[in-house]
């Protein structure tokens, strides 16, 4: 990990500029959101649009482009996205596997001191119960742009999670390879699979640095595409190891937990499980650092945690 | 294009051959919504055999005019237009409702060749026509976009982000209707919670406003072309309705709205229709 900080929407905007310059059918629709599209928007003043506050207006408008060609993006605050407009999320977009990329913003606890309005902690379980979305969650800016790339490439709905702050940490390199439906294990340890994805990714690993040090060995693995979820991995992984942590900056139920739980149980993989996340609760105001404290997320917390679980089963 | 006297002939015979499609249709399936699937008959029939530039051989034709039934429960009226006008055989009606259908109960664009958008819950249609509008400028294409929307279904918020939108964005291209049948499943519109005056509201929104006798192929004609003209702003159709017009004991009934006729209704309803 570097030291370097940057924030997923930046790297968001500025592929989706290249991806513009490639490809003239890319459009963007915003409902008084277009900042998150960066440049592209001063560059392509012709294919960006603004509804004004009105999502689900936003989504409609997309899914019509997209019936004549158009990839079209929209963009909101996760919630305002996910949840405001679900319905048309649902009934435009993904019923007819429209090739819309759908970006939800400030997700986590990134937004922060807006409060729990904004505090995106239940947009996956939403989306996720729809069929055909792919969902994305990356884990930092430098991944968040070779997403973007690869969600464009794909052609069908993707939601994506974005943050939003400056001070962002860094885990990857512009030439990491993001592949939709890959998990990726960053660190080999015997005792304990830890999966993780967007900002959770990062306390994770730190979590797993604190616990190497106590003689604790866990595998980390970055589980960037909630959907599909990498069954191949999963198998592979917990063929060997039969402790499975999950941690989201998200409600424990329908995200990456619920998803990783619903594939390892039906398959009998017989596993201990512990699903970290926020727990049944509304988010609240804080800074990020101060809500992972409270929702015991932090990288001590989930060193913490996972020790617990540990032994407590063994 | 002015309408001939032999042109509403023939509309008024291709709507009175919809009308038997949308009694037989329901009854057949034992449920659906004849009440506003007959109050929009004559708007959808002028639509599809007179004005819009279509080709049921090509569905996909990109060059095409589109139609997005907003009031999707009114399928059962576009589904018959489409028969009729030759996308699939007319037998496939009976198949209205059932599983495994092309015909489901709302139009389904995945499953109907001619149904270009997805609808059922109201007020989500105007918006993804707005996106067509928007695309078909974009491209320098000359489709037209038209979009029939319930009076009732104005009560939704969404419609009215996508009027201002379409203001906003001189949707000059795009042509809505509003079937105004003046009846809602609980009641009289103006009793549940009255969007009066539709006129001047759209007005307020920026758009030009018509209003026409929605039972009347020279005015809905003659309305389609005036919009045609409109520069600069979307045009409203406000079509003033019979909710089951052409079944005497369904007409301006709110009971009608979301039942099937029985057997014995059927054949009655039927006669009225020769």
């Amino acid at each position: 990990m570097s030291e370097l900080k940057k924030s997923t929407r930046t790297s968001f905007a500025e592929a989706l500029l290249e991806v513009g310059e490639k490809n003239s059918n890319v459009v963007v629709v915003a409902a008084d959101s277009a900042s998150r599209y960066g440049d592209f928007v001063k560059r392509f003043p012709e294919r960006s649009f603004n509804v004004g506050i009105a999502e689900q207006t936003m989504v409609g408008v997309a899914a019509g482009l997209a019936l004549s060609g158009k990839i079209p993006a929209v963009t909101s605050y996760a919630n305002f996205l996910a949840f405001r407009a679900i319905e048309q999320v649902r009934v435009d977009v993904a019923t007819a596997n429209l090739n819309v990329k759908m970006i939800g913003t400030d997700t986590g606890f990134s937004s922060a001191w807006l409060g729990f309005t904004h505090l995106a902690l239940e947009d996956v379980a939403a989306v996720r119960a729809l069929p055909n979305i792919v969902i994305i969650d990356p884990a930092d800016a430098m991944e968040a742009y070779s997403a973007t790339k690869a969600m464009f490439d794909y052609i069908g709905p993707v939601y994506m999670r974005l943050r939003g702050r400056k001070d962002e940490p860094v885990i990857f390199t512009k030439e990491d390879k993001f592949e939709i439906g890959k998990g990726r294990v960053l660190v080999e340890g015997k005792d304990v699979l830890i999966v993780a994805c967007g900002g959770a990714l990062y306390d994770s690993l730190k979590a797993a640095e604190i616990l190497r040090l106590k003689g604790i060995y866990a595998t980390v693995v970055n589980m960037a595409t909630v959907r599909p979820v990498d069954k191949k991995l999963l198998t592979e992984l917990t063929s060997y190891l039969d402790k499975v942590v999950t941690v989201e900056h998200h409600n424990i139920t329908g995200g990456l937990g619920s998803a990783v739980a619903e594939f390892l149980a039906e398959k009998g993989s017989g596993v201990k499980f512990l699903r970290m996340g926020v727990k049944d609760r509304f988010g609240t105001a804080g800074s990020e650092e101060m809500l992972k404290r409270h929702f015991g997320l932090d990288s001590g917390a989930i060193a913490e945690t996972v020790e617990n679980f540990i032994k407590e089963i063994s | 294009m002015a309408i001939t006297k032999e042109k509403v002939e023939e509309l008024s015979e291709i709507a009175r051959r919809i009308r038997r499609h949308i009694i037989e249709m329901t009854a057949e399936a034992g449920s659906g919504h004849p009440g506003g699937s007959l109050s929009c008959t004559d708007i959808l029939v002028t639509l599809y055999f007179h004005v819009m530039k279509v080709d049921p051989k090509n569905p996909n034709w990109p060059e095409r005019d589109r139609f997005v039934l907003s009031k999707g429960h009114a399928a059962p009226a576009l589904y018959a237009v489409l028969a009729e006008k030759g996308y699939f055989p007319t037998e496939e009606l009976k198949t209205l409702r059932k599983i495994d259908s092309m015909l489901q109960g709302h139009p389904d664009m995945k499953n109907t060749p001619g149904v270009d958008m997805t609808t059922g819950s109201l007020g989500q249609g105007l918006s993804s026509a707005n996106g067509m509008a928007i695309a078909g400028k974009l491209d320098g294409k000359d489709y037209r976009v038209y979009v029939l929307l319930g009076d009732g279904e104005l009560e939704e918020g969404q419609v009215w982000e996508a009027a201002m939108a379409a203001a906003h964005y001189k949707l000059d291209n795009l042509t809505a209707f509003v079937d105004h049948n003046g009846l809602q499943i609980d009641g009289p519109i103006t009793q549940v919670m009255s969007p009066e005056i539709i006129q001047e509201k759209f007005r307020a929104f920026g758009w030009h406003v018509i209003d026409v006798d929605g039972h009347d192929f020279e005015e809905i004609a003659g309305a389609i072309e005036e919009a045609k003209n409109i520069k600069g702003r979307p045009t409203v159709i406000v079509a003033k309705t019979v909710k089951g017009k052409g079944v005497p004991y369904m007409e301006n009934q709110v009971d009608w709205h979301g039942k099937a006729p029985s057997r014995e209704q059927a054949e009655e309803a039927l006669k009225s229709l020769i």
